[in-house]
């Protein structure tokens, strides 16, 4: 009983194994690129809370200067 | 019976809170002097930056160094409030500096690229390129 169990589960793994499994290689090499790259999109975001962020703090940037 | 004592109290948190804030300003004078002289400058990361071959005094380092703490501290809080990085909250702020300017004529400043530069009467600030127009 267990040796015909073992043996159909061997079988299983073999049939598995012969089963072709492709793999293609992309045609273009994988970039990954880490550039922490400012993205305008967010700075335009951001522009009230930066000059909240002045307005707020202003003793610790420079004074107006027109 | 504890009113004097309440008073005194008062009186002593007035004190202090006077002596922070004339600190605080020396220190402002101190380092707007330093940005005069062409020591210092604003940077395009948002921060203040030592300019290249400046004799810079400890106690100026120490002011800057303050400075830039503080500037970090705002950064990070707004940047986790909006859920952004501390580096974007930063190059925010630098626009503003740039474009409103808080540069005066004279000052030095830090482009993008990691150029000194000085700011004069006739020529455009040299803003960072991921500002908007």
């Amino acid at each position: 009983m267990r040796a015909a169990l073992l043996t159909s589960l061997g079988a299983a793994i073999l049939a598995a194994g012969c089963i072709p499994v492709q793999i293609q290689a992309p045609d273009e090499p994988i970039e990954i690129n880490l550039n922490v790259n400012i993205r305008q999109e967010v700075i335009v975001r951001l522009e009230r809370d930066a000059a909240d962020l002045l307005d707020q703090h202003s003793d610790l940037f420079g004074g107006a200067t027109p | 019976m504890k009113r004097p004592l309440v008073l005194a109290g008062i009186v002593a948190v007035g004190l202090a809170l006077t002596a922070t804030l004339a600190m605080a300003q020396a220190s402002d004078s101190v380092l707007a002097q330093a940005r005069a002289d062409g020591l210092v400058g604003e940077q395009a990361d948002g921060y203040l930056g030592f300019v290249p071959g400046a004799a810079i005094s400890a106690d100026l380092r120490g002011r800057v160094d303050q400075n830039n703490i503080q500037r970090r501290q705002l950064y990070t809080r707004r940047a986790s409030e909006r859920s952004v990085s501390v580096n974007e909250m930063a190059a925010a702020v630098a626009c503003e500096v740039f474009q409103r300017p808080l540069i005066a004529v004279g000052e030095k400043y830090r482009t993008e690229n990691g150029q000194w530069r000085q700011r004069t009467a006739g020529a455009a600030i040299e803003t960072p390129s991921f500002c908007a127009n």
